[in-house]
């Protein structure tokens, strides 16, 4: 077990008055088998009353309409995380595996990573857990670390053709690998230790059981990763969602913190 | 022929249409076209008997498709059992994983259900589709009876016809089914909608008021209607006419105008009924089709009333190998086009195209569906004085309500071009009254 301390921070500036934004945010990691949370605190800024349910995927969200005229639109959200506690998260109800097995959205191979999945087809012998280990050492060999090459809606499939890009692109890539290989995978958002931005991984259905796989650090997720929200892509765990009536040019700013209680 | 009397007012009748804005908008190459929908006077009749068979047939279809949909957005058993297998669910573009784990008020659906049938030569009736996202139909053959009994009340004195102009009061009841509290609107996107007029007609009809999305919103969980003045009124259900992929710029395609931000997390809150539920597209594609008998077996342990149209999946290798050898007796379909569209008959295509056909059939078997083409019953319509047949289908309506209700009576759409199946209102078909008799 290992306690973290973490912070995400996520500030928006126009250039000129918000009138009225939707904001949907999917920033709440929750209790699972792995990790557990303590004293999480949610702010808003301009402070606004906001609604709380779950997505279709259990992901939990806040949300809310925010009518005070503003130029920045700042979520904040801190807390402890106990992490590690467990290897895996069994699969629990309402929880379909099917769900995850079919390729979806960015996550779609395309004739690139199909030959590449052809070329380097794993041994049949191999079980799920250690399927997925091949590809993720493949995977890692295989394609570059570089920001600002690929944006939030790069498919695997370019992502892959182009050699390099980011966690999100890592992640998709690993899926759509997995799906050729018949093995139910889905997207996972968190955190990790350090500081910079969020982070995205993947979790791999092996006997029941879903283990972390972190392609882009190739490392199997134990105690350094605090798990948000999950989907068949990207799109469907998207940490924030909005829409603006007004507010002319945006920055947005990300920053994140997870460091090791003391 | 007692209706004979009618035809001869069927260009008054036509003209009254025009007159109440009877439309059918088609966009063709970004260009948006207003056509009027062609009314033929000589109705298709039907039987007392017929139509009680047809009416139950059609109720154990929609209370099976109902069940379909609440288990496929919870437990799956049906999949878990093998009965459909896990590519026609979620490989399918109408499966919405926003919906997994929402009940719909009461778990009601498909509240408004618009099932095309025909009748074959052999006297038997063929579903040909399921439309359980927003069917639209019911108020050409409301309007049309008004405006026939107006120019031509000596045809309906003795004729012992169901009276179909009660459609807007089963609307109501299914309306008021669901309603959590507050009013009912139709959302509409509107008037450049190609069913416009049928949004604005049912409005009047049920006492609903017609909105478009700029006139609700939502605060705290709850949906409001925006009155003339300002001030918000609690909306308890809503007859949307805008597809799934508009209704929530929040949760489903973020580029929607026409949507109201969050309705969809008060929908799943339970606080407002959404008729029909989103959704209803994984039950009602080309592939699924096929498995409906097989729904109404597993679920209501029931032998169909109505059967489908003879149907094979290539995607199984029995039926793959039975589509390569009868090709040419066939009918295709592009299990994600409706409206006509992907439509391909087997032996009108070229050397070429059948070449090219093959190769896309054998890289993606599951992308469609083959069909024996039915030899269905032609329809007599009137053309310059003269009474010619044509082929024309049934759209009947099967209303959700506190029991199922079948409309007794339905859209009859016809064919122009006397060498086409295709009856289509978007390829430029017309429609017909259906009636029903009561003895």
């Amino acid at each position: 077990m290992r306690k973290l301390h973490f912070t995400y921070e996520m500030q928006i500036e126009y250039s000129i008055d918000v009138a009225r934004c939707n904001f949907t945010i999917k920033c709440c990691p929750q209790n699972t088998a792995r990790q557990r949370l303590e004293d999480v605190n949610v702010q808003l800024f301009p402070a606004t009353t906001y609604c709380t349910g779950v997505d279709g995927l259990q992901n939990k969200q806040i949300y809310g309409v925010n009518e005070l005229p503003h130029k920045i639109f700042r979520f904040q959200t801190d807390g402890t995380a106990y992490t590690g506690l467990c290897d895996y998260e069994e699969i629990v109800n309402e929880d379909y595996a099917m769900i995850f097995r079919h390729p979806h959205g960015l996550n779609q191979a395309g004739v690139g990573i199909m030959d590449f999945y052809e070329k380097h087809k794993p041994d049949s012998g191999l079980s799920v857990y250690e399927k997925a280990q091949y590809f993720m050492h493949l995977l890692h060999a295989k394609f570059s670390y570089q920001p600002c090459t690929t944006d939030v809606d790069t498919t695997a499939e370019d992502a892959f053709v182009q050699g390099h890009g980011v966690c999100q692109d890592y992640a998709h890539i690993f899926i759509s690998l997995m799906h050729l290989s018949n093995i139910p995978a889905r997207y996972v958002t968190g955190l990790i230790v350090g500081e910079g931005a969020s982070h995205a991984w993947v979790e791999v259905l092996c006997d029941d059981k879903w283990y972390g796989f972190d392609p882009t650090n190739e490392k199997m997720v134990v105690d350094e990763h605090i798990k948000i929200g999950v989907g068949r892509d990207a799109k469907d765990c998207m940490i924030n969602r909005g829409i603006m009536h007004g507010g002319g040019l945006h920055t947005q700013i990300i920053k994140v913190n997870v460091k090791d209680c003391l | 022929m007692k209706h004979l009397e009618l035809l001869e007012h069927t260009d008054t009748v036509n003209e009254l249409l025009a007159r109440y804005g009877v439309k059918f908008g088609i966009y063709k190459n970004n260009v948006f076209n207003e056509q009027l929908f062609p009314f033929d006077a000589i109705p298709r009749i039907i039987e007392k008997d017929e139509f009680s068979y047809l009416e139950k047939g059609l109720k154990q279809r929609v209370l099976a498709l109902n069940i379909f949909l609440k288990d496929i957005y919870s437990k799956k058993q049906i999949v878990r059992d093998g009965v459909v297998p896990e590519d026609f669910i979620f490989a399918s573009s109408g499966y919405m994983v926003e919906c997994e784990g929402v009940s719909p008020v009461k778990d009601v659906y498909s509240h408004i259900s618009g099932i095309d049938l025909v009748k074959g030569k052999d006297e038997n009736w063929y579903i040909l589709e399921d439309n359980l996202r927003v069917p639209s139909g019911a108020s050409y053959p409301m309007i049309a009876r008004d405006l026939c009994r107006r120019s031509s009340p000596g045809t309906f004195t003795d004729l012992k016809i169901e009276d179909n102009r009660n459609y807007a009061q089963l609307l109501r009841r299914t309306f008021d089914n669901v309603n959590v509290g507050g009013h009912t609107v139709i959302l509409t996107p509107g008037r450049y909608n190609a069913a416009y007029f049928e949004h604005s007609y049912l409005a009047e009809q049920t006492g609903a008021h017609l909105v478009n999305g700029s006139e609700l919103i939502v605060k705290d969980d709850k949906l409001y209607f925006i009155t003339a003045d300002g001030k918000y009124e609690r909306v308890g259900a809503v007859y949307r006419r805008i597809s799934d992929e508009y209704l929530d710029p929040m949760n489903f395609n973020p580029e929607s105008l026409i949507g109201i931000p969050h309705i969809y997390d008060v929908f799943r809150k339970g606080n407002v009924a959404l008729l029909n539920a989103p959704g209803n597209g994984v039950a009602d594609d080309k592939g699924i089709y096929y498995f409906v008998p097989k729904m109404i077996k597993y679920y209501l342990n029931e032998e169909p009333i109505l059967s489908n149209a003879p149907t094979y999946l290539p995607f199984y290798e029995d039926d793959y190998k039975y589509v390569i050898d009868h090709f040419d007796d066939l009918v295709l379909k592009d299990v994600a086009e409706a409206g006509g569209y992907g439509v391909v008959f087997g032996n009108s295509m070229t050397k070429e195209q059948k070449k090219n056909f093959l190769a896309l059939l054998e890289k993606e078997p599951r992308r469609f569906i083959a069909q024996e083409v039915i030899d269905f019953q032609d329809i007599d319509i009137l053309e310059g004085g003269e009474m010619l047949p044509r082929k024309a289908d049934l759209r009947a309506f099967v209303l959700m309500a506190d029991e199922p209700l079948v409309w007794k009576s339905g859209l009859t759409r016809f064919s122009r071009n006397p060498d086409s199946f295709i009856v289509n209102s978007s390829q430029g078909g017309g429609f017909k009254d259906t009636w029903v008799l009561y003895q």
